[in-house]
């Protein structure tokens, strides 16, 4: 518990993440790249990879399955674009098909991948001391969600993590808000228990 | 109400998911529950670690990786698509010059005004005979000696060919739709 305490501690001041910016809608360009524009759609996906990319790793677990899954999410935005008809739906439409996407991944798979590589990603930071204890975190994070069903994992990263709302998340993946809260209440308690047991091994 | 089932609500409330007023309810509860406390607690952290955790930056690399080759698989599929919007400019074009030819050629003979009578011309230069002339003598291998009189069908310059131009799509590709006259229309 202490270590977990000196880790969200830690954690607290470290590098911010830039992607809101990437998801601001100054100069969208989802209008050019309905004219089949590859130049605005690259835009568009800098705008939206950092929600697709990041999902699919919390969803799937490895980096290789999150970047293939990526890549099909956004060649389907591609073959869809005049489906969206507002910037506003794209965000939902692209957590919904992420979603799907990593779903068909995970029934296809069916094999756990290799735990190590989405915890044993590089450290952007320099300092040494502040990489390993990132580096645990992410461990940490990806044995959690490893440990929860398809269901309350995809509830917990939407809900917890990507801070979709609870309306939001029911939207995304067909459901109920009841439902929603039900599957994220349990999550949750399963992975502070696993939290809990996993450093007190580590100590 | 026995602890464990406040276990629902106390993790709805760690991620702040509880009505207010259930909220309310359960944080008097808290204030009197030490066990519940560690438990909320507990609840708050591993959240937090979590969010913190999710939150680190990827690898710029890791997303240009996905980028190229999204673009890489789209750029073939948008040149044919290109091709194919052009082949369908070019026979839209097709199809409207034919119309417009066809249009042309059923309309013209009513622009002109009345056509005068068509001269007949012989095709082959006429043969008459002058009655003063004493009758020919046969030759002996038989055959009718003849003047040959030149057509009376005046000669009239060509006429303009019929041409319609076409403008497509794209501004560099201009049809042109040329046919023969004949003389007289």
């Amino acid at each position: 518990m202490e270590r977990m305490k000196a880790l969200a501690l830690l954690a607290t001041d470290g590098p911010m993440d830039d992607s809101e910016d990437h998801a601001k809608p100054a100069g969208f360009p989802l209008e050019a790249a309905k004219t089949g524009d590859l130049a605005a759609f690259e835009l568009l996906m800098r705008q939206y990879e950092r929600l697709v990319l990041v999902t699919a790793l919390r969803l799937l677990g490895t980096l290789e399955d999150a970047q293939d899954a990526s890549q099909e999410v956004f060649l389907r935005l591609y073959r869809n674009l005049n489906k969206v008809e507002t910037p506003g739906n794209l965000s939902g439409w692209l957590y919904r098909v992420t979603v799907n996407v990593c779903h068909d991944a995970q029934r296809k798979r069916q094999v756990s991948g290799p735990m190590e590589d989405a915890a044993g990603l590089p450290a952007l930071g320099a300092d040494p001391q502040r990489a390993t204890v990132e580096a645990e975190r992410r461990r940490a994070l990806e044995m959690s969600l490893r440990m929860l069903s398809e269901k309350e994992r995809t509830v917990l990263v939407l809900r917890d993590l990507e801070g979709l709302s609870t309306e939001e998340v029911a939207r995304a993946l067909g459901t109920t808000e009841a439902t929603v809260r039900s599957q994220v209440s349990k999550a949750r308690m399963k992975v502070k228990d696993f939290l809990e047991r996993y450093f007190r091994r580590r100590t | 109400m026995n602890c464990r089932d406040w276990e629902e609500r106390i993790s709805l409330h760690a991620g702040g998911d509880l009505p207010p007023l259930e909220a309310v309810e359960l944080e008097r509860h808290l204030r009197e529950c030490a066990g519940c406390q560690v438990l909320a607690s507990g609840l708050k952290q591993s959240l937090a670690l979590l969010q913190e955790a999710h939150d680190e930056p990827l690898a710029e690399a890791h997303f240009s990786a996905v980028r190229a080759r999204v673009v890489a698989e789209l750029e073939p599929e948008r040149r044919r698509g290109a091709l194919w919007a052009r082949r369908r400019a070019w026979s839209f074009g097709l199809a409207a010059a034919v119309v417009v030819l066809l249009a042309g050629m059923a309309l013209w003979p009513g622009r002109t005004p009345e056509r005068p009578a068509p001269v007949v011309a012989a095709n082959h230069p006429l043969v008459i005979a002058d009655p003063e002339e004493p009758p020919a003598v046969p030759r002996p291998h038989g055959r009718v000696a003849r003047r040959v009189v030149p057509s009376t069908v005046p000669d009239t310059p060509d006429p303009e060919p019929l041409m319609v131009k076409l403008q497509t799509d794209d501004p560099n590709v201009v049809i042109y739709w040329i046919a023969d006259r004949k003389r007289g229309e």
